[in-house]
């Protein structure tokens, strides 16, 4: 089977550092989906709605690359789009479940945020534990002026199946937009997150983990755009990698001509608790304009010995001990969760991985 | 002779679009100490800043005269180059540029002499000693990785240097401890002399009780609402500032 | 406030024009036939020429890079690749031409020789003009010579060490370089013989449409230690000028070298520079970079830990200003245990000039407990410049510590007012945080030894108390 490349970075640089795409082999793509019906919804609200559409007139300014944005467009089982209206923060939850007759998933999530609007989206993909299965999703948000929205994209599919999402989001005047990502699952599981804050004083959060084991290979492409005066963005994304997993983060902060007093925030950490895993970073920084403000950090490397024979030394067993340090490490991301079942889910999920 | 150095006249100032100073005045004059005490937020730092015409901070109205000349809106370098001092509250760090470098450049710049290096060594060695600073900060970058303590001292040792007719101590004293309290008001009682004046912003008198000042004025809510003699600090240690709020309302 | 004004790097010195006199240039262009010309004006042996011959095979066959500065503008049938001065190689000052002389001494190069430097070789366009070394160090067995007489007097090393650090496959310009390489420097320091006083190479290129292909190979064997520098200027032609040399430094297990560079090319250059060293076993590799010059830059010095406990430093500034593209960076790639690196770069964008900070670390597996650690600063000063940062991060080994940092930004409106408050203007104020901004780096850049550091950046503060 051939290659596919994908996820592109917005500035290339060298070829031999192997950063400026994904290149994956033996991946499936269906060509016929079938339906996909194991979805449950849960709303607090009436102000927040959500819909079936047929309506997939979008466009991405990055995405995945041509083959899975078409699929979404073209192709999809699913098409929701989600009318926030509330003035409260609300809460909005859409669960994807896969099983042998609910295989393949092409999703396309539209999220408008009304004026001034408040809610909290809570996606999540679950899997029984034996199939391969396919997710290929979009999630386009509109933020429109001084709405303030959460977006929760939770993945715990199983370690066979191959996860694709692409997120692309245009925040207006004082838009306040903050995702959460908890990136578990998928033998394959590949993001591109793109954030266009055009609107001034719009600001974004993006705080991400993942944890990977096995052979799992993430590839984090996160790019952020900063236009307008004031605007804001703060990424974190912290991981942990044990047996032959392998991360890709590519991380793009891009001051544009007239974001005049802009801020940007990078922080990537890895941990590596096994001498097979890999970590790769890009954390880029593009700047056209003066008065910015950009940092960026990342690091990589061995959980700290001290700590961990600190652990030890109160009568945790190795395992327990690195799991205390993988959550303590995430504990940070999670708080953004108010959900407290979903909070358990995740961190019970953490346990699972580690043991 | 005019002894007359310092005079605010109804001055009104703005910051990030907020008016802090509404109405302000004070004259200071050759040999004295002031002091600005008042609650966090009534303007003290303001008042600072204005007179230096830091650009952050905009005048709407009122005049500021020093030595005879009306300086409300002069560059802050023209400001400094006629005789006026300001020690900062938080004192910027300058990587790459030592302290004695800076030092030197400042004070050519401040007098419009050269600067003699090996004079100039020694009085900056003596000066150091007289403020406990360790000699080695000498080739430091200005107050890059200085303590609180150690930048408070640094500004002390500027002006000491650059000898200015007025200086404006902002908040010198916040954050020191008792030792380091009594360098900074001894470097202060080595500058004073009867042709320069003091003005120390403060919101804790424990500086005063070496420095003897001649006023005292309570700043609350942009204006001087009182002004007396060292006896009213005290007063304001024992009892704060709220009977000067409600005599306001 | 009023925009940053930070002046101009003076340039008059450098911009001092000689007549295109050459005593031979060969055509413009590409071709065996030209290789081959080039091989026979040298004199060259036959395993040289059939190496030229293999590369021009090689360049043809690679592509331009897909990343990166735009070079479309250049085409190899402009460029001159050779152009052998009027002049042949000499050991004294005074038999070299007047007018090339003349350009060597505005630069200071004699001047330095006799007060600060341990020997000095001088290219003006396609071949060393000058080269010399003091008595000393020829006694203690130091070779320091052009590279064309490396070549035929010392064959064995040369076959052993030429282009098996960069191979001619790297990338096109590599291969370019391999076919019609000339001039530059070879050093070779024997075995425990430390060279305390540094040893500089200066590369003038006069001729206007040409090309500039220096090889440096440095060889400085075990326990060995040497400070090298490089320093390159020309005059500025309205066509473009290329300049594609290649260093390859061998550092010996427990030997130390540092390599240092002032790049002050004309704003018609493009500057597409290779540079790689191998460092052994606790040997220590330090890398000195202030680039300043040419129209566009592409140059990324790597260092290769091989061996156990092995360190390299990187020490770099950038400095675009109009019409330039600095595209530079440093690539390491730990191969050994305990091995460390330190990464410290600083650039400086200005008048629509743009500047890139690209980079790899690779900690592989086997180094195990190795560290690196990466620091970049980029001030921007103006609204019509550009600043990237592109560093690519890449740890496969679970005992490793590494970290990067980086920050972009303007200079603060607070420290400026902070020293105008101390009697400086807004102009003032704002060199000097310049300035200061550039220390960590300039201090490290061997000053005294070329005047051209002294016109940089106006790094003197000394020099406006008078």
């Amino acid at each position: 089977m051939e290659k596919i490349k994908l996820n592109e970075t917005p500035v290339r640089t060298s070829r031999n550092f192997n950063m400026n795409n994904i290149k994956l082999e033996n991946i499936k793509i269906p060509k016929v989906i079938k339906t996909f019906d194991n979805i449950s919804i849960n709303n607090e609200t009436s102000k927040i709605q959500i819909e079936k559409t047929s309506n997939n007139n979008y466009d991405l300014t990055y995405g995945l690359g041509n083959i899975f944005t078409n699929q979404v467009k073209n192709n999809s089982n699913q098409s929701l789009k989600v009318q926030v209206d509330s003035k409260t923060n609300k809460e909005l939850q859409i669960d994807f479940k896969f099983d042998s007759n609910n295989s393949n998933l092409v999703d396309s999530i539209i999220i408008n945020a009304n004026e001034s609007s408040k809610g909290t989206i809570i996606i999540k993909y679950l899997s029984d534990e034996n199939k391969e299965y396919y997710h290929n999703g979009i999630i386009k948000l509109f933020a429109k002026k001084n709405s303030n929205i959460n977006v929760i994209v939770v993945n715990l599919l199983n370690s066979n199946s191959n996860n694709f999402v692409s997120i692309d989001n245009e925040l207006c005047e004082n838009a306040n937009v903050n995702y959460t990502i908890i990136d578990f699952g998928g033998k394959n599981s590949i993001s591109n997150y793109y954030s266009n804050l055009k609107g001034e004083h719009s600001s974004n959060s993006l705080n991400s983990i993942y944890l990977g084991k096995e052979n799992q290979l993430f590839d984090l492409n996160y790019i952020a755009e900063l236009r307008g005066i004031k605007t804001n963005i703060d990424i974190e994304v912290q991981g942990a990698l044990t047996d032959k997993a392998i991360k890709h983060f590519k991380g793009t902060i891009d001051f544009k001509k007239g974001a005049k007093k802009a801020k940007g925030n990078e922080n990537e950490s890895c941990m590596l608790l096994s001498d097979n895993a890999k970590s790769l970073a890009l954390p880029m920084l593009l700047c056209s304009e003066e008065d910015v403000e950009g940092n960026h950090s990342s690091s990589s490397g061995k959980t700290g010995e001290k700590e961990l024979f600190y652990i030890m030394s109160r009568g945790f067993d190795i395992k327990e001990a690195m799991k205390l340090m993988v959550r303590a490490k995430f504990n940070k991301i999670l708080e953004n969760i108010k959900n407290e079942d979903l909070k358990n889910q995740i961190i019970n999920e953490i346990d699972k991985k580690l043991d | 002779m005019n002894s007359n150095l310092l005079e605010i006249n109804d001055l009104y100032v703005k910051a990030e679009e907020k008016e802090i100073l509404k109405g302000m005045n004070l004259k200071i004059n050759k040999g004295e100490i002031h002091v600005i005490m008042g609650p966090n937020g009534s303007g003290k730092s303001t008042t600072a800043n204005a007179i230096l015409n830091n650009p952050s901070y905009i005048k709407t109205n009122g005049t500021i005269t020093f030595d005879g000349e009306n300086i409300t809106n002069s560059k802050t370098d023209e400001i400094a180059r006629k005789g006026i001092f300001m020690s900062f509250q938080l004192p910027e760090e300058i990587p790459g540029v030592s302290v004695t470098n800076f030092l030197k450049y400042a004070k050519n710049k401040v007098t419009g002499k050269p600067v003699k290096i090996f004079e100039f060594k020694n009085e900056l060695k003596k000066y150091m000693q007289e403020l406990n600073i360790n000699p080695s900060y000498m080739e430091r970058s200005l107050n890059v990785g200085f303590s609180g303590g150690e930048k408070k001292k640094n500004e002390i040792l500027q002006l000491l240097v650059l000898n200015p007719k007025l200086a404006i101590l902002d908040e010198t004293d916040s954050g020191l401890d008792v030792d380091a309290i009594k360098t900074v008001s001894k470097g202060i009682e080595m500058f004073k002399n009867k042709k320069n004046a003091v003005l120390i912003i403060t919101h804790n008198t424990k500086i005063l009780s070496n420095l003897k000042p001649d006023y005292v004025h309570i700043l609350v809510d942009g204006k001087i609402v009182k002004t007396g003699t060292y006896e009213l600090a005290k007063e304001i240690e024992e009892n704060g500032y709220s009977k000067y709020r409600i005599e306001k309302k | 406030m009023a925009k940053t004004k930070i002046e101009d790097i003076n340039r008059n010195i450098y911009d001092i024009k000689n007549e295109d006199e050459y005593e031979f240039k060969i055509e413009k262009g590409l071709t065996p036939d030209i290789i081959k010309e080039i091989s026979k004006q040298k004199n060259e042996p036959d395993w040289m020429r059939d190496f030229r011959l293999k590369a021009l095979e090689i360049y043809n066959k690679l592509e331009l890079p897909t990343w990166g500065p735009d070079i479309s503008e250049l085409n190899m049938n402009d460029i001159a690749t050779y152009v052998k001065p009027k002049s042949k190689l000499n050991s004294s000052w005074d038999d070299v031409p007047e007018d090339i002389k003349n350009t060597f001494d505005k630069l200071g190069i004699p001047e330095a020789e006799k007060e600060s430097l341990a020997g000095v070789g001088a290219q003006y366009d396609s071949e060393v003009v000058y080269h010399s070394m003091k008595e000393e160090l020829i006694k203690q067995g130091v070779i320091y010579t052009d590279m064309e007489t490396a070549v035929k007097k010392y064959p064995g090393i040369v076959k052993e060490h030429f282009m098996k650090c960069v191979p001619i496959y790297d990338h096109k310009f590599v291969a370019l370089h391999g076919a019609v390489w000339s001039g530059g420097s070879f050093v070779y320091v024997p075995e425990g013989v430390k060279v305390d006083i540094p040893l500089q190479s200066y590369f003038r290129l006069n001729s206007p449409e040409a090309g500039q292909f220096e090889h440096t190979l440095i060889i400085v064997n075990e326990g060995a230690s040497l400070h090298f520098i490089e320093g390159c200027s020309a005059p500025k032609y309205n066509k473009v000028n290329l300049h594609a040399g290649c260093v390859e430094l061998y550092v010996k297990d427990n030997a130390h070298l540092r390599y240092s560079t002032i790049e002050n090319w004309s704003k018609n250059m493009l500057n597409l520079n290779t540079k790689k060293a191998l460092v052994g076993k606790n040997a220590s590799m330090e890398w000195v970079s202030g680039s300043f010059g040419s129209k566009v830059s592409m140059l990324y010095p790597m260092s290769i830990l091989n061996g156990e406990g092995a360190k390299t430093e990187f020490t770099g500034i950038s400095f675009a200003g109009k019409g330039q593209n600095l595209d530079n960076g440093f690539k390491v790639v730990h191969n050994a245990p305990n091995t460390s690196s330190v990464v410290n770069s600083k650039s400086i964008s200005k008048d629509g000039g743009k500047c890139t900070y690209r980079a790899l670390t690779r900690i592989n597996k086997q180094a195990k407990k190795s560290k690196g650690m990466v620091s970049c600063e980029s001030l921007m000063l103006d609204d019509i410049s550009i600043s990237d940062t592109i560093p690519v991060n890449d740890v496969r080994t679970e005992t490793a510590e590494f970290s990067h940092e980086a920050k972009i930004g303007k200079i603060s409106d607070k420290a400026i007012f902070y020293l105008m408050s101390r009697g400086m203007s807004e102009e003032d104020a704002k060199a000097m945080i310049v300035r200061g901004f550039a220390y960590p780096i300039s201090k490290e850049l061997p000053v005294e030894y070329a005047v051209e550091m002294n016109n940089l950046i106006n790094l003197e503060l000394e020099g406006a108390i008078g």
